[in-house]
């Protein structure tokens, strides 16, 4: 059944029409990239869906109830990490549990854990500015979730970082989202890049240039983990590059 | 009727032409000593140094001395007019210093290797690069100096030594002083009316399109996302996207410069440290066994400390009470409010009308109430220093990155827990410098604040006067013409500041600074 409904969204800055009439679905178990030029409402259609920002028009159900505000099932993860340079990196992950009505010791063994398992160890009483990008977004990752969301959503999240930093934390962030003690059960990410689309997801909306509609959703049918050399790879990253430029 | 109103509009546009020369010659000055800081090493050395203790001085101490060698130079109208321009720019000047000084040394390298490339003279640099560049700073900066500049142009205008009065022929701070003193309280109202107008009138129709015009070229605005335009009317920082400490600031808490400067300081530093350590203290010495030594100096340094003591406690408990009013007035608007941009316009045209003509009229507020000296006190001290830290708090926002706010949003933080997590934390930048400009502007007010009479009006009644304080130790020793006491008093303030500065601000700043590089 549909986890996400995207219904006939529409936005405008002034008197700029940004996004107009965007109408997707998103089911449970599913990755879905969205992908467009830059300065199409990629981002802004993300922050529409976590209840950030109100459209000008439709609106977005989650499990068939409407979207207004940011909702504990969903949660976030930023382009450019959005983490308070003034919190230690464990009080940062704790702040993803300020919605929850959980004791301070419960939230500790909880944020623990999870660096634990994201690599993170030693690093709990550092400061951000102390970590390399890749560290962050990890801090970043953390903090979403934490509070064990059923939707993540992720603002490219691999695009402050190096190409290689970027390719190992993809690997990881795939890993780690199919692993069962990980309870997300869809992701939808924004990015430019093609080939990150193809690699991560089984579905991938293709957006067109402002004001932006949805050119193509186009389903990536190919086993994980996926090898970028093969021939099926190449053609889903051709085709989907030809929609875009067309 | 409408005479005296007349009279009023030509008192206001006498005082505006001073402001403006004095305002036009502390630009000239500005880039003049700015961009030599900036661009020689040596003169960096002494000059920045000597700004930074001249811009925390009151200022105001110095006047009748300054008087007495201008006039006596310049005999008449001519001479007394030099003597007020001359001290309004010694309000106006340090900071467009800083500003231009800042500019320059934030230029791209790239920038000197196209100079070089093309082989650009000193006067094309100047026309080309070094100008141009300072100049939204120097706006920026201007509008802070126009604002102390109305705060010292009222007290300047007319000034009273132990055996002469000296005052201008036209000028708004005399008509104001005079009519309040004669009870003219309706006219004294219509004076500060006019003021006002004056006050408005020129930030909308001098400095908001000069401000436009320059911020083009701001290289600094180019990386700002958010919308509202903010005229710095605190010193601007450098454009990080996280919160930094100015560079007037630093200095003025012994930080250590920026990189250009390191390779200098490898091996020397320590040995030269250890040689003015030395000098300190054989000056420190010297300094106590002359006091020691000398009955008189001796009682004056003891008489100095006590003034300081309870000038101290003023000013620092109008600090808490400005705390109590800007932390959280501050972070409604940061945080809150949609209409910050205009807030900011309205505070900038509150916080232009500048303490010193509302003096009469605090006076006569609290003349029938116990204890109205300090009450006069605190209220003269309280509006001199809360808009340095609002504004600084408020400049602070164009620093915030917006996934902050949605953090905040996305994750549901309210109330005491965002105070402990995210307000508090996200102004303590702004918080500091606003704090350092503002108990420094603080006790620049300390002069008028204690002490004040009208013995330039002629009857010489003392309106308000506190039982102690430094502000009237140095007023009376002014009166005196005692030298001496006047110039111990000045050396111990300059001690304090440096030493509050060392001990607390440093130290808080050392703190924080890693965390938001």
């Amino acid at each position: 059944m549909d986890l996400l409904n995207v219904e006939n969204i529409g936005y405008s800055i002034g008197p700029v029409h940004v996004i107009e009439n965007i109408t997707f679905t998103a089911m449970k178990d599913e990755f879905v990239s969205i992908i467009g030029p830059s300065g199409c409402g990629k981002s802004t259609l993300l922050r529409i869906i976590a209840g950030l920002i109100k459209p000008l028009h439709g609106k977005v159900l989650y499990n068939g109830i409407k979207v207004e505000k940011p909702n504990r099932d969903i949660s976030f993860v930023f382009q450019d990490f959005a983490l308070l340079p003034w919190l230690t990196n464990i009080e940062n992950v704790k702040l993803g549990l300020s919605l929850f009505d959980i004791s301070e010791g419960e939230k500790e063994r909880k944020a623990k854990l999870l660096f634990k398992k994201m690599g993170l160890e030693g690093f709990e009483k550092a400061y951000p500015n102390m970590l390399s990008g890749g560290m962050k977004q990890r801090v970043g990752l953390a903090r979403a979730i934490i509070s064990d969301p059923k939707v993540l959503l992720m603002d490219e999240p691999f695009s402050s970082l190096d190409e290689l930093t970027a390719e190992a934390l993809r690997t990881d962030v795939i890993n780690m989202l199919r692993s069962p003690d990980i309870p997300v059960s869809l992701v939808i990410m924004v990015t430019h890049n093609v080939e990150e689309a193809v690699e991560l997801s089984n579905k991938v909306v293709i957006l067109s240039e402002r004001p932006s509609h949805i050119k193509e959703i186009k389903r990536i049918e190919l086993k994980y983990p996926r090898n970028k050399r093969s021939k099926g790879f190449a053609r889903e990253v051709d085709h989907i590059y030809k929609v875009l430029t067309e | 009727m409408f005479n005296y109103i007349l009279q009023l509009l030509v008192d206001t546009s006498f005082s505006w032409a001073r402001m403006f020369i004095a305002l036009g010659l502390s630009i000239l000055l500005g880039l003049g000593i700015g961009i030599w800081a900036a661009t020689s090493r040596r003169a960096e050395k002494v000059i920045i140094p000597i700004v930074d203790i001249l811009q925390t001085l009151p200022i105001l101490a110095f006047f009748p001395f300054v008087i007495y060698i201008i006039v006596a130079a310049i005999p008449g109208y001519i001479g007394i007019n030099a003597a007020v321009i001359f001290l309004i720019i010694t309000s106006m000047l340090w900071n467009i210093i800083f500003g231009v000084y800042e500019s320059v040394k934030e230029l791209p390298h790239e920038f000197m290797e196209l100079a070089a490339i093309y082989g650009m003279g000193l006067k094309e640099k100047l026309s080309k690069i070094y100008i141009p560049a300072s100049m939204p700073k120097v706006m920026g900066q201007s509008t802070l100096s126009w604002a102390i500049g109305l705060f010292y142009l009222v007290t300047s205008e007319i000034f009273s030594t132990s055996s002469k009065t000296y005052m201008v022929k036209h000028g708004i701070g005399v008509a104001l002083t005079q009519l309040a003193l004669s009870g003219n309280f309706s006219e004294y109202i219509v004076g500060i009316l006019i003021f006002i107008v004056f006050v408005i009138l020129t930030r909308l129709l001098f400095f908001a399109p000069l401000e436009r015009y320059f911020d083009k070229h701001n290289m600094s605005n180019i990386q700002k996302t958010r919308g509202i335009h903010f005229v710095h009317l605190t010193k601007p920082r450098l454009k990080l996207k996280i919160p930094k400490i100015n560079m007037p600031i630093k200095f003025a808490l012994g930080k250590k410069r920026d990189t250009y400067s390191l390779s200098n300081e490898v091996g020397i530093k320590p040995k030269r440290r250890g040689y003015a350590n030395l000098v300190y203290a054989a000056l420190a010495i010297l300094f106590v066994v002359a006091i020691v030594s000398n009955k008189t100096l001796f009682s004056y340094e003891l008489s100095i400390l006590v003034a300081l003591l309870a000038s101290f406690a003023r000013v620092w408990f109008a600090f808490a009470i400005i705390l109590l009013i800007s932390v959280p007035l501050s972070v409604y608007l940061i945080f809150f409010s949609k209409r910050l941009g205009a807030y900011v316009l309205l505070f900038q045209i509150i916080a232009s009308i500048p303490a010193t003509i509302m003096l009469p009229l605090i006076v006569s507020l609290f003349v029938k109430m116990p204890f109205h000296s300090e009450a006069v006190a605190f209220s003269v001290y309280l509006l001199s220093g809360i808009w340095y830290v609002i504004f600084s708090i408020l400049s602070q926002k164009a620093y915030i990155p917006q996934s902050i706010y949605e953090v905040k949003k996305l994750f549901g933080i309210k109330g005491l827990h965002a105070w402990k997590k995210i307000y508090i934390y996200a102004i303590i930048p702004g918080l500091i410098t606003g704090a350092v400009t503002g108990i420094a502007a603080e006790w620049n007010a300390s002069i008028v604040a204690e002490y004040f009479t009208s013995s330039g009006i002629g009857n010489g009644a003392v309106l308000t006067s506190v039982s102690i304080g430094i502000g009237k130790l140095l007023d009376l020793s002014l009166d005196n013409g005692n030298m001496v006491l006047m110039l111990l008093a000045l050396l111990n303030f300059t001690i304090m500041i440096i030493v509050i500065n060392r001990l607390v601000w440093k130290r808080l700043f050392n703190r924080i600074e890693d965390i938001y590089k």
